[in-house]
This record gives structure tokens, sequence and C-alpha cells, in this order.
């Protein structure tokens, strides 16, 4: 497969899901800042809510990687 | 580890019921709950103590209030040993007098700095108008009239002056001068016959007269601006005195107040235990927890008090439930920061695992993993010694910076792995060469070893998931089923890909295939969705590599500033502050994501939240009281105890 596929490809793998957990963030991040102002202890539940989309992209970037290293 | 409880019940006769209650509180033993039997009553106050209790609340009210507006600070806040009802009345007394006095000295400083606000506002008046008082003095039986101009409005001076010179003809002066903010300040002199005309021709043309407050002099700025001036001098005087005032009452009465509201606490404490007990017509029964180990100290502290007239026993454990006990985590010196780590959870139940010893091995070993660099760990060693000289025992910075140093250590460690030292600094400068792998350029190394490492700490957590059910059997093996199959799962790829004997794959699929179906007669249909989630919570562990390359990334390419800029100089200074943020980021992302790693992928497999924190009856404090308003803080023993 030709270098510019396989770099588009790998950069589509990571770049959608780069998207998809900003989209996430940006609904979780107004809420949980909306509920903590009143509830202060729910930060463990803040750290966790805006953490867990950027298993997305994380997931994006290891497929990234496997795709550059599978395709040279 | 949670310590292992006790529940005790105490038996007396009635009428000792409350120097019982003022021993234990004395003992800051026993966390009290109610007793359960049925042919117990629970008294209720007396209308007597009831008007007490209210009495209480109105003095610690008044006590509070004052103590807040003498801002006195909590040292020596212990209750007195004795408290008569004397005294309760005496120091009633006095938090009410003094609460007067500081609302009374609040309030003067407020309407002192009221005015001061409100002579402030005319300031920029004071300047522009001297001169042109100056000018007003020379006519004598004249009226003045100071108006303001918005800027936009400047070009209006000269309509305003044919205006008046139209009504009024030439009996007038106007003088003006112009404002920082823009405006213009304008004095209009005229002869007291013609005011009222110009007072209807200012209203006409709709031009704003600066309102003169009627505190100093009335209709005049003339009047009013030196007395105003005046004032201005004067009120910080007045407000030092007021602070003087109050310092003295502090002196005075501070010590008293705090001794008072500690011992007022405690009075109130007495009053809300009483409902807690159970009674017959000529019995009580108390029932409470206490760790094992101070089981002792309580029952020779009763027998010291009451000798045989108060009896203590022992409740069976099988008649409660692990559930109703209150926790208290206890852990080694070294692991006992790692519990602010915890804490931020709910508190596990009583009976399940305190994951705090896991926590201080794996955070710092995942937070090194994703730093992995000598530079940045010598940094954060730094950062964390300083932190430690600067926070107080035991609280929450000081945890902080006693966390910070096993992740520096790692980090350092994880640096020598990889060959890191600010990046590939390291290697050029020093001759640094990695002792496992590079990470720049090994990723799928890099990403087996983040993965192989989540598999153990998942099925860490599966195995101790088995652990914590081992009181349900049916959900232990449910558990140990599902750990058992995620090892299969593992050889199984293993052997897919040649790392074990390709003999493994086929014993492996069919004790998976055998085990699916074991695992949802077990677990319902919901397990194998959950075996699934789990699979993907191994995965979940590539954060490790992915944050660890994205953080050697940052760190090359910083040190690439210094050749690609052309001055030397600010390439450097370019570079220095690349790493300054690689490191802001290095210190906080990974601990995002260590965390979430053990909260969600972690504790989700064997964590039961709902613990009840340990709370004796005890005598209080401030510290006490800050543990209690913090609902997410468990107690700790020591303190406890």
């Amino acid at each position: 497969m030709s270098p510019f596929l396989i770099t588009l490809a790998a950069a589509l793998a990571v770049g959608i899901p780069a998207l998809a957990t900003a989209w996430a963030q940006s609904r979780i991040g107004p809420a949980i800042a909306a509920s903590m102002a009143e509830k202060p202890e729910l930060s463990t539940t803040a750290i966790l809510l805006v953490a867990i989309p950027e298993t997305m992209v994380i997931l994006g970037f290891v497929v990234a990687v496997v795709i550059l290293v599978r395709g040279g | 580890m949670i310590i292992e409880m006790s529940k005790l019940r105490i038996l007396g006769p009635r009428e000792r019921l409350e120097d019982v209650l003022r021993v234990l509180q004395d003992l800051s033993l026993l966390h009290l709950s109610a007793p359960e039997a049925v042919p117990l009553a629970h008294p209720e106050l007396s209308p007597v103590q009831e008007r007490e209790r209210r009495h209480l609340r109105d003095a610690l009210d008044n006590v509070e209030q004052a103590l807040s507006a003498l801002a006195v600070g909590e040292n020596g806040s212990a209750a007195p040993g004795t408290v008569t009802p004397a005294d309760q009345v005496r120091w009633a007394r006095l938090a009410w007098r003094t609460r007067r006095e500081t609302d009374r000295l609040t309030a003067q400083a407020a309407a002192l700095e009221e005015e001061r606000a409100l002579i402030m506002k005319y300031q920029h008046f004071f300047s522009a108008f001297r001169s042109l008082l100056e000018s007003e003095s020379r006519w004598p039986n004249a009226q003045a009239y100071h108006v303001l101009l918005r800027g936009r409005e400047a070009g209006t001076l000269p309509r305003l002056r044919a205006s008046l010179a139209a009504v009024i003809g030439e009996e007038f002066q106007l003088f003006s001068q112009a404002l920082p903010s823009g405006e213009l300040a304008v004095l209009i002199v005229v002869s007291a016959q013609v005011a009222g005309r110009v007072e209807r021709l200012l209203a006409e043309a709709r031009v704003q007269e600066i309102p003169v407050p009627e505190a100093y002099g009335g209709k005049s700025l003339s009047v009013a601006i030196p007395r105003m001036l005046e004032r201005l001098g004067k009120i910080p005087r007045e407000m030092e005195d007021i602070r003087r005032r109050g310092q003295e009452l502090a002196r005075a009465h501070g010590a008293d107040l705090r001794r008072a509201r500690a011992a007022l606490h405690d009075r109130l404490q007495a009053l809300a235990a009483l409902p807690l007990s159970g009674v017959t017509t000529r019995a009580f029964v108390l029932e409470g927890w206490v760790p094992a180990r101070a089981r002792h100290d309580l029952e020779r502290g009763l027998r010291t008090a009451f000798g045989e007239d108060v009896v203590v026993s022992e409740v069976a454990k099988e008649e409660w439930e692990s559930e109703q006990a209150p926790v208290v985590l206890a852990n080694p010196r070294l692991l006992r920061p790692f519990e602010t780590l915890v804490s931020l959870m709910p508190l596990p139940r009583y009976g399940s695992i305190d994951p705090t010893p896991f926590v201080a091995v794996f955070f710092p070993a995942f937070f090194g993993l994703m730093v992995g660099d000598v530079g940045y760990g010598l940094l954060l060693a730094a950062l964390g010694l300083v932190l430690h000289a600067r926070a107080k025992p035991g609280t929450t910075l000081r945890n902080i910076s006693e966390i910070i140093g096993p992740c520096a250590l790692f980090t350092i460690i994880a640096g020598f792995l990889f060959g890191e030292l600010f990046g590939d600094l390291g290697q050029r400068w020093l001759g640094l060469r990695p002792l496992l792998f590079d990470r720049a350029e090994a990723l799928v190394p890099f990403l087996l070893l983040a993965v192989a490492i989540g598999a153990v700490h998942v099925v860490l957590g599966l195995v101790l998931g088995v652990v914590s059910a081992r009181r349900h059997p049916r959900q232990a093996l449910g558990r140990g089923v599902s750990a058992a199959m995620v090892v299969l799962v593992i050889v199984g790829l293993l052997a897919a890909v040649g790392v074990l004997p390709r003999g493994f794959f086929s014993p492996v699929v069919i004790a998976l295939l055998v085990g699916f179906p074991v695992l949802i007669v077990l677990e319902g249909l919901v397990a194998p969705i959950e075996f699934l989630a789990t699979l993907g919570n191994i995965l979940s562990y590539a954060r490790i590599m992915a944050l660890g390359v994205a953080s050697v990334m940052m760190a090359v390419v910083a040190n690439k500033m210094v050749g690609a800029i052309g001055s030397v100089t600010v390439g450097i200074l370019f570079a220095l502050l690349f790493h300054l943020v690689n490191f802001a980021i290095a210190a906080f992302t990974p601990t995002i994501h260590a965390l979430r790693l053990h909260y969600v992928e972690f504790f989700g497999k064997f964590f039961s939240p709902g613990g009840v924190r340990y709370q004796p009856f005890r005598h209080w404090t401030r510290a006490a009281a800050d543990r209690r308003a913090a609902p997410l803080t468990p107690g700790n023993p020591r303190q406890a105890a």
C-alpha cells in the first residue's frame, strides 16, 4: 500500500477519535463543572467523567501506531 | 487495611446513663449505634433538656459569630475538664455581650467603609472643582450649580453658554475643567435672583447636576468638598480605632470563647447521644463499635469509673452484619499518604478490601512509566521536597508531597530503563543508553509492556474480587471463573503469536468454550458483556504507552529547538520553556490517568464502597468537626483513638 494511504489511515485513526473525544469532553466539562459548583465532593466523579472519553483517542493512537508499524 | 472492630453492649442502672455517656466522651473510643432490641425504648429529651439544648444552640451561635468577627485562631480550643451549669450561664452571657459588641463594631466599620466609598466617588471633582470653587467664593450672594457633561456632550458647552446668555443675559460665570474619565466638570455661578430660571433651563436641557450629599452641608459643593476631605482624613483613624477595640475584645475574651465553644459543643453532643441509648424503667443499654485492639481500654475506663455497676460485653459477630460496622483505615506510615488518593472515592465497606497498599505500589509505577525521564524525576523530587518542607504534618499538601516522592523515584528508574534525561539530551550529552528500550523508537514493545501491566493489574483486581466475595461463594466462584478466563485469553493470544508453544492454543480455546456457559450460569446473561468489558479494561492500559510516547516526543521536540532556531540563546530559551510546559503536563496528565486506571479499571473489580466512617463519641475539636464536614475523608485511626 502506498505510504500516502498508510499515513492517511493512521491520521484518520487518531484524528476522528480525537474529534469524538473533544466533542464528548465539551459536553461533559460544563455539566460536571455546574454539578461541582453545587456539590464539590463530586471532584472524583469529575476526574473520571472527563478522563473516560480520552480512551477513544488513546485507542485511536494505538491503532494508528499499529497501522504505521504494519504498513512499514 | 481495614482494622477489626468489636461491637460492645454496655448495661447499667438508668440513673447513671448520663454519667456513663460523660465517661465515654472522655474515653473517645465508642462509635455509638442505637440498640435494636424490641423491649427497649429510646429516651427522648425531657422538656428541661429540650430547653437547655435550645439555649446551648443560641449561645453557640453567639460564640461562633463573635469568634468569626474577632478572627480568633484555633489554638487551645479544648474544653475544660469539668463544666458546671454556672459555667454555661456565664459563657452564654459572655457570648451574648461579645456578639453584641462585635456586631456594633462591624456595623461601625461597614458604615465608615461606605462613607469612604461615597467620598471617593467625588475624588475627581475634588481636584477639578478646587480651582473653580475659589471662583465661586468671589461671588458671595450667588447660587452655584455643579454639572457634569459627558464626553460626547462636551460640544454642548458653547450651546449651554449661549442658552444661559439668552435666558439670564450676562449675569453668570461659567468655568469648566476636564476630568480623567473624559467628562467635563462645569461650575455655573449665577446671581440668586435668576437661580430659578437657570434651574428650569438645566432641567429642560437634561444636564446632570452633581448631587451633593446632604450629610456634608446641603446644596453647595463649595461647602461639601472641604468637609468631605476632612472626613476622608479622619476615617482611617476611626477604622484603626475599631480594629484596636476588636483586638482588645479578642485578647480579653478569645480564650474564654474558644473554651466555651468546645464545652457547648460537648454538651450538645452529649444531649444528642441520649436518644442513641435504649432504656427500660430501671436500666439502660448502650451499643457501639470500638476498634478490637482498643476494647480493653474502654472496659478498663468504665470499670475504673463505675466498678461493677456498669457491665460491658461483646456482641457476638453472628448477631451483626459487617455492613453495619464503621470503617477505620490503618496502614503503615509509608503507605498512609496514599489513603488521600483512596479517600477521593467513597469509604470501602467493613469486611471488604482496603485498596491503599495496591495503590501505593501501582500508582507511582504507572506514573513513572508515563513520565519516564531522569531529569523530570529529579525536578519532581525537588518539588516534592519543597512541598514537604512547607506543608504542615497531617495536611493534604503534606500527603501529596509524600506521594510525589515515590512517583519521582519510579520516574527516575523508568528514565534509566528508557535512557531518557530531558528527552534525548542524556543520550547526546552523557551517552545514556536505554536499559530496556527506547520509547521513541520501540512503540510496539512499549505497547505490549503497557498492556501486559494492565493484564496483571486487572487480573489482580479480579483475584481481590474473589477474596472480597469470600462470604458469597457463588459470586466468588463467578469472579474466579472470570479471572481464569482472562488469563486463558492472554495465554491463548501469546500462543497464537508464538510467544508460548502453539500447542497451548487449542486447549485454551476449549477451556474458554467451556468457561462461557459456566460464567453465564454463575453470573447471568450480563456476564459475557462484563467479560468483554474486562478485556477492554486491559486495553485501556495502552494509555501508559500513549502518554509515555507523547511525553518523550515533547521533550525531543524541545531539545531540537536549540538547533532549529537561528539564535542559540533564543533556541535555548524556547527549549527551556517547552521543557517547562512538558514538565507541567507530565505532572498532571499522568496523575489523572493513573487515578483513572485505578478507579475504573482496578477498583471496579473488587471495591465495595458505602462504608460508614468510624466517628467515636468524643469531645469536640475543630479538627474533628472539619473531618465530619468532609464526607469523603475516612477517619484517621490515630486521631480517633
